[in-house]
């Protein structure tokens, strides 16, 4: 008798349900308590919790996006007079050619009538590494002429590592829109996009153009870095010995010049170094020997120029430094 | 909510703008307005009086026109930082949406919370951080040579 109860039940259910199915595509709207929303609701949640959320999708994907101009208003928005044909070659990177080429031949589109009639970007890459680098070392060089070939070479390192070139090409909107096979760009596709892109404004507007456009966006960031965050001297009290034979004076003393706390959990000590009895730095540490090693470096710091105090580097706008420049070649 | 309790950040602006040279970080603005509803009518007198002037002036600035079929219009504006930020213009006129769309210009993309300090600088100190002898005598706290009482 049970069974037979459940039997009808399941039938009945089953009616329902194919009613129910029948029913919807009939009728376009039903005006009553949607009670299928919050199991639908509670089946996506739980759907969202296994699977994850979706993979972020390249804005080229996604509506309105009109590639010309987004090019054309890159070009204008950072005040250059780009090449547009050399700025999109700039833009397109091997792997994507690799990667189109792939996916063609999976459609078995004939490459010969369809063939990819793209360049890559890798030439202007090379071009504006070397570009870049050269420019930073002459910079660097200038600005701080006391600062030895070693030091010059860990700024420049410091201002085209992967993290600082990423970190400015992703704020220039650089990343919209680069094409690349995978999204999101890695890193290294990034940079030497970021590199091509400055290829690219050499070949259209000259170095000058390319060396204010890296004045401007790599260099200031390097406003509020300290020398030695960006190169690691381990030893600087050898490093200052060394420094000062090179210049003939006298090898460094140091002294301990005041103290506080010194039984307490927080000590303080001064070192000052003195060479020829003058003094050239002093510095303070919880220890007398980190004491030392911060006196050793400022006294680097103080030998190079490049103190904490020294006068702001200068990012005046073109127009305005040859009109300094003018007026002081005629006073 | 005490003022302590809500979001904040320092003063900053986006690749230290404006050091070098000003750029613009509006990169990308959209308008979405519906051809019917009477609540896009001022997005539609804009889009005939003034979108292309905007544009024409704000050449960094790439400005896409969809009418689709909604009943709240609104400006969706894409920064440089990467930041999204949309505007609702429901029975705004025209002027108004000049205004919306004027400001979304001018912001740098950052998020609009509570701002800690109202400067900002690089250099915090010229004349070094505290420790405990500044602003003191000379003589607080100096070690003297040792064989000095001795003579």
């Amino acid at each position: 008798m049970a069974a037979g109860y459940m039997l009808n039940r399941s039938a009945l259910t089953l009616r329902l349900q194919c009613q129910l199915v029948s029913r919807s595509p009939s009728l376009t709207q039903v005006r009553e308590k949607k009670r299928w929303m919050k199991a639908y609701t509670h089946l996506m949640a739980k759907k969202l919790k296994l699977e994850g959320p979706p993979p972020p999708k390249p804005r080229w994907q996604q509506p309105n996006w009109d590639y010309h101009s987004e090019v054309q208003a890159f070009s204008s928005r950072l005040h250059e007079n780009f090449s547009l044909e050399l700025l999109k070659i700039a833009f397109i990177n091997p792997c994507y050619l690799q990667a189109e080429q792939d996916r063609r031949k999976q459609l078995g589109v004939d490459s010969e009538t369809m063939a990819l009639a793209l360049k890559d970007n890798l030439q202007l890459s090379e071009k504006g590494a070397g570009l870049t680098n050269s420019f930073l070392t002459d910079w660097c060089r200038t600005s701080f002429p006391n600062l030895p070939h070693e030091g010059v070479e860990c700024i420049v390192g410091h201002l085209t590592s992967p993290s600082v070139v990423t970190y400015v090409a992703r704020n220039l909107g650089i990343e919209d829109l680069t094409m690349s096979a995978e999204f999101p760009v890695p890193d290294e596709v990034l940079n030497s996009t970021f590199m091509a892109v400055i290829g690219a404004l050499e070949e259209s507007g000259g170095a000058e153009r390319a060396a204010f456009f890296l004045r401007d966006f790599l260099l200031t960031q390097l406003i509020g870095k300290d020398l030695f965050d960006m190169w690691i001297v381990v030893n600087p009290m050898g490093l200052l010995v060394e420094e000062l034979t090179k210049r003939n004076l006298p090898l460094p003393e140091p002294r301990l010049i005041r103290s506080a706390g010194a039984s307490t959990v927080l000590p303080l000590y001064f070192v000052g170094l003195y060479s020829d009895t003058k003094l050239l730095a002093q510095g303070p540490g919880e220890t007398l020997v980190g004491a030392e090693e911060e006196a050793a470096r400022v006294a680097l710091r103080k030998l190079y120029g490049y103190t904490e105090n020294r006068r702001p580097f200068d990012f005046s706008p073109q127009q305005q430094r040859q009109q300094m420049l003018l007026q002081s070649v005629s006073q | 909510m005490t003022s302590r309790g809500t979001p904040s950040r320092f003063l900053r602006s986006v690749l230290q703008n404006g050091v070098g040279r000003y750029v613009c970080q509006l990169k990308r603005v959209s308008i979405i307005f519906s051809k019917k509803a009477q609540g896009s009518l001022g997005v539609r007198d804009f889009i005939e009086e003034g979108v292309v002037d905007f544009a024409k002036n704000n050449p960094g600035t790439v400005v896409y026109v969809s009418p689709q079929p909604c009943r709240v219009p609104k400006i969706v504006a894409e920064y440089l930082n990467g930041n999204t930020k949309e505007e609702l213009v429901t029975n705004k006129t025209s002027q108004q949406v000049l205004e919306v769309l004027t400001k979304l210009t001018d912001q740098s993309g950052l998020d609009i919370i509570r701002i800690r300090k109202p400067f900002h600088t690089d250099s915090p100190s010229i004349q070094g951080k505290w420790h405990p002898f500044t602003n003191r005598p000379p003589s607080a706290g100096f070690i003297r040579p040792q064989n000095q009482h001795a003579e």
